[in-house]
C-alpha cells in the first residue's frame, strides 16, 4: 500500500512518514500544496494525508483539484485545532475523514486502514482468503491459524492482493504500490516476492495471469 | 479635498440642498407675485374705464324724438380733450359717430358684435399711434325708444399698466435674488454650527487613536449620542476582551508550565537514577503529560475563542446549513457503519422561521453542535437524530431548541454531570480528548443558553441544547 503525507511541518511530516513506513505502507512526503497536489496526479495512491494548512496551496484547493482531475484515492485530512468549518469544508470537496492535531499516532494508523479497506468496498479489519488470514491492524498473517513469517516486502505484495481479491493486478502497479517514489524499483523482485510467497502458503492462491500479472483466488 | 469627496461631503450636500430649495421657493414665489400683481392692475384699469363709461352713459341726453344730442357737457378728466391721450370714447349712431376731441382723426373699429341692453363687452383693439386699446362698450338708446340703439365705447392704452407690470417684475427680481443670496449666506453659518459636533466627533477620536483618552468624550448632541454610547460600549468590550485575552494566555502559560516541570524534573531524576524512571516509565510519563497539555491547550484555545467573539451585537448564524455541514461530515465519517443520521431542522429556504437563527458566531455553533453530533455518532449503534425548532418568544428574547439523540448506550444517570467537566471521560477506550462536552457546555454558559443531557426515546442519550435566537 503507497500512501502520500502531504503536511509542511517538517518534524511532524518525518514523524509521520516512520509510523507510516513502520506500518508496512511505502510513503512519499510532500511538504507543500503544489508538490502535494502534482504527486496526487501523476502517482497512484492507497490513501493521502493531507495537511489543510499547506503552504503554495492549501490542502482544500489540492483536494478539489485532485476530485476534478477524476482522483478517487481515500484522503485522511488533518485540522489544525476544532475548527469544524475547515472538517465541513474539507468533506465537501471530497475527504474521507479527518483527524485534529494533535492526535495520537495509532488513531491515524487506524483511521488510514479503515479508509483504505472501505475504498475497497472491505468492511473488516481482518482480511481473508479460504485459510489465509491477514490482520491490518497488527500487520500480521496467519495460516489455518499458525502464524506465517514474511519479509515487509513479502507483505506488502500480499497485503495488496488480499485487498483486491479476484482482480488481475500487474507487476507495474504492484511495484508502484509497494515502493515508496524515490526507490530503486525492478519489476522482476516483484517475481521473487511472489515465489517466496508461494513457498510460504497454498502455491495455487496466487495464479499468474500470463501477460498480465497475479491473481487472488480464494478456493472455491 | 478631491472634488468627488467634496461633492459626497455633509457641508456640500446640505448647501446645494439648501441652495436648491430656496432657487425653487423663490422663483415660485416670483412667479405668483408677479402673476397676481398683473391680474390685479389689469382689473384695476378695467374698473376705472368702467367707472369712464359709465360717467359718459350718464352724461347722454336725448331729445324728444329720440335721437342723441351732440356732447355738450365737458367729462371731467382733461384726458379726453388732449388729442392722443390715451383715453378716447366713441358714440356710433344709426345716421352718425360722434368721438372724444383726443381722438382726433382717428377711429375705434369696434367689432360687429349683437350688444344686448345694458351688456358691456370689452375687447383688445389697435389705436393711434400703434397703441394697444381696451374698448369697453355697451349699448344706449332713449328710454321710449328701444328701437334706436347707440354704441357707447370708451378705450384706454394699456401701455401704462404693461409698463407697471414690467417694473414691478424687474423690481421682484432683484429683490428675490437679493433674498436669495443672504439666504444662502445665512445657511453657511447654519451648516457650519450644524456640522461642528462631527468636528468634534472627529477630534475626540483623534485623541483616542493617539491614546490620549480611553473613550469618546465630550458633550455630543442627541442624534450622535447612539453612535458615540456604542462606540463606547465597542471599545470597552474590545478593552475587557484584551484583558481577558491577557488573563487566559497567562492561565494557559500556566496549565501548560506544569507538565514541563513535571517532565525537567523526570528528567533530572532519571539522570541520578532514582526509583521509577525506567525507560518505559518515562515514556508513560512523557505520554500523559504531553496529554495533559494538549488538553489545557485544546480546552484554553476554545475559551479564548468563544469569550473574544462573545455576543458581539449583530452576529447571525443561520442553524440548518451548519448542522447539514456537520451532519455531512459525520455521514462521510461514519461511512462504514451505516450509520443512519435524521435531520429535521427548517430548512435555509424557509426564511418565515426566523427563529432558526443562532444569534452568535458560527464557528461557536460548529463548536458546540459538532462535538455533541460527533459523540452522538461515535456511541450510537444505528441512528442519530438531529431535531431543530425555535422556541415560542420568552422574556428572555427569542431561543431555538436543538435535540440530538442517539441509540448507543447512553450515559449513566449519576455520571451525568461529571462528563460536563473537564477531562473526565466516560469510556477511556474510545479516543478523544475528554474536552468536548465540557467545551459545549463552557460555550452554552457563554452564549446565556442550557444543555441538558437525558435518556432518549431511542436507547442513548439525549442532548437538549437551548441557544439564544435572531428574531
Amino acid at each position: 500500500m503507497r500512501v502520500l503525507v502531504a503536511e509542511d511541518e517538517p518534524t511532524l511530516s518525518a514523524q509521520l512518514c516512520a509510523a507510516l513506513t513502520d506500518a508496512g505502507y511505502a510513503v512519499d512526503a510532500a511538504l507543500n500544496g503544489r508538490e502535494a497536489c502534482y504527486q496526487g496526479e501523476v502517482q497512484a495512491y492507497d490513501a493521502v494525508v493531507l495537511d489543510l494548512g499547506l503552504p503554495e496551496l492549501d490542502g482544500i484547493s489540492v483536494l478539489k483539484r485532485w476530485r476534478g482531475g477524476g482522483r478517487s484515492m481515500p484522503v485522511l485530512i488533518l485540522t489544525a485545532r476544532d475548527q469544524w468549518h475547515e472538517k465541513v469544508a474539507g468533506i465537501d470537496v471530497g475527504a474521507d475523514d479527518y483527524l485534529t492535531k494533535p492526535f495520537h499516532m495509532e488513531e491515524l494508523l487506524a483511521r488510514l486502514r479503515a479508509l483504505i479497506r472501505r475504498a475497497q468496498g472491505l468492511a473488516s479489519p481482518t482480511l481473508t482468503c479460504g485459510e489465509l488470514t491477514l490482520d491490518t491492524r497488527s500487520s500480521r498473517v496467519s495460516l489455518a491459524g499458525m502464524p506465517v513469517n514474511l519479509t515487509s516486502h513479502e507483505y506488502k505484495v500480499l497485503a495488496y492482493l488480499m485487498h483486491r481479491p479476484n482482480v488481475v493486478v500487474s507487476r507495474t502497479e504492484l511495484t508502484e504500490h509497494i515502493y515508496a517514489q524515490d526507490f530503486d524499483r525492478d519489476s522482476n523482485t516483484i517475481e521473487v516476492f511472489v515465489g517466496r510467497l508461494r513457498k510460504k502458503m497454498p502455491p495455487e492462491l496466487i495464479e499468474t495471469v500470463r501477460g498480465m500479472g497475479y491473481r487472488l483466488v480464494p478456493p472455491a | 479635498m478631491t472634488r468627488a469627496g467634496w461633492a459626497s461631503s455633509l457641508r456640500f450636500r446640505l448647501l446645494a440642498a439648501t441652495v436648491l430649495a430656496l432657487s425653487v421657493a423663490l422663483l415660485l414665489a416670483g412667479l405668483l407675485l408677479s402673476g397676481f400683481f398683473k391680474q390685479e392692475v389689469e382689473r384695476q384699469f378695467e374698473a376705472t374705464l368702467r367707472q369712464q363709461l359709465d360717467q359718459l352713459t350718464s352724461s347722454l341726453e336725448f331729445n324728444t324724438a329720440g335721437e342723441l344730442l351732440p356732447m355738450v357737457r365737458t367729462l371731467p378728466d382733461p384726458r379726453w380733450q388732449r388729442p392722443y391721450s390715451g383715453l378716447y370714447w366713441q358714440i356710433d349712431g344709426p345716421e352718425n359717430v360722434q368721438r372724444s376731441r383726443s381722438l382726433w382723426d382717428a377711429v375705434l373699429t369696434l367689432p360687429a358684435d349683437p350688444l344686448s341692453d345694458g351688456q358691456v363687452h370689452a375687447h383688445q383693439s389697435a389705436g393711434p399711434q400703434g397703441a394697444r386699446l381696451l374698448v369697453l362698450e355697451r349699448s344706449v338708446h332713449a328710454p321710449e325708444f328701444p328701437a334706436s340703439a347707440w354704441r357707447v365705447a370708451v378705450a384706454a392704452d394699456t401701455r401704462s399698466t404693461q409698463d407697471a407690470v414690467k417694473r414691478f417684475g424687474s423690481v421682484l427680481v432683484f429683490s428675490l435674488s437679493a433674498l436669495l443670496l443672504l439666504l444662502v449666506l445665512a445657511a453657511f453659518p447654519q451648516v457650519y454650527v450644524g456640522l461642528r459636533p462631527l468636528r468634534s466627533l472627529e477630534q475626540a477620536l483623534k485623541e483616542l487613536r493617539e491614546g490620549r483618552s480611553q473613550a469618546l468624550q465630550g458633550n455630543f448632541p442627541q442624534e450622535l449620542l447612539p453612535l458615540t454610547n456604542d462606540f463606547n460600549r465597542v471599545l470597552e468590550r474590545q478593552a475587557q476582551t484584551l484583558a481577558r485575552a491577557r488573563q487566559q494566555a497567562g492561565n494557559l502559560a500556566h496549565a501548560v508550565k506544569t507538565p514541563l516541570a513535571v517532565l525537567s524534573q523526570a528528567v533530572v531524576q532519571s539522570q541520578t537514577g532514582s526509583a521509577g524512571t525506567s525507560p518505559a516509565q518515562l515514556a508513560q510519563l512523557v505520554n500523559e503529560q504531553v496529554a495533559l497539555a494538549n488538553r489545557h491547550i485544546d480546552w484554553h484555545l476554545a475559551r479564548a475563542r468563544s469569550a473574544g467573539a462573545h455576543r458581539l451585537p449583530g452576529q447571525r448564524t443561520p442553524v440548518a446549513p451548519a448542522l447539514a455541514g456537520l451532519v455531512r461530515v459525520m455521514q462521510r465519517v461514519h461511512a462504514a457503519r451505516e450509520l443512519h443520521i435524521e435531520l429535521d431542522a427548517p430548512g435555509p429556504a424557509d426564511t418565515t422561521d426566523a427563529g432558526l437563527v443562532f444569534a452568535g458566531e458560527e464557528q461557536d455553533l460548529q463548536e458546540m453542535l459538532g462535538n455533541l453530533l460527533d459523540n452522538a455518532c461515535k456511541w450510537a449503534r444505528h441512528s442519530v437524530h438531529v431535531h431543530a425548532q425555535a422556541l415560542p418568544r420568552s422574556n428572555a428574547g427569542g431561543q431555538l431548541l436543538v435535540r440530538i439523540e442517539d441509540d448507543g448506550a447512553g450515559i449513566d444517570e449519576s455520571l451525568r454531570l461529571q462528563v460536563l467537566s473537564r477531562g473526565v471521560r466516560a469510556d477511556e477506550s474510545v479516543p478523544g480528548s475528554g474536552l468536548g462536552l465540557a467545551i459545549v457546555a463552557d460555550l452554552v454558559a457563554l452564549y446565556g443558553g442550557s444543555l441538558q443531557l437525558g435518556q432518549s426515546a431511542l436507547g442513548g442519550l439525549k442532548v437538549e441544547l437551548l441557544l439564544p435566537s435572531v428574531q
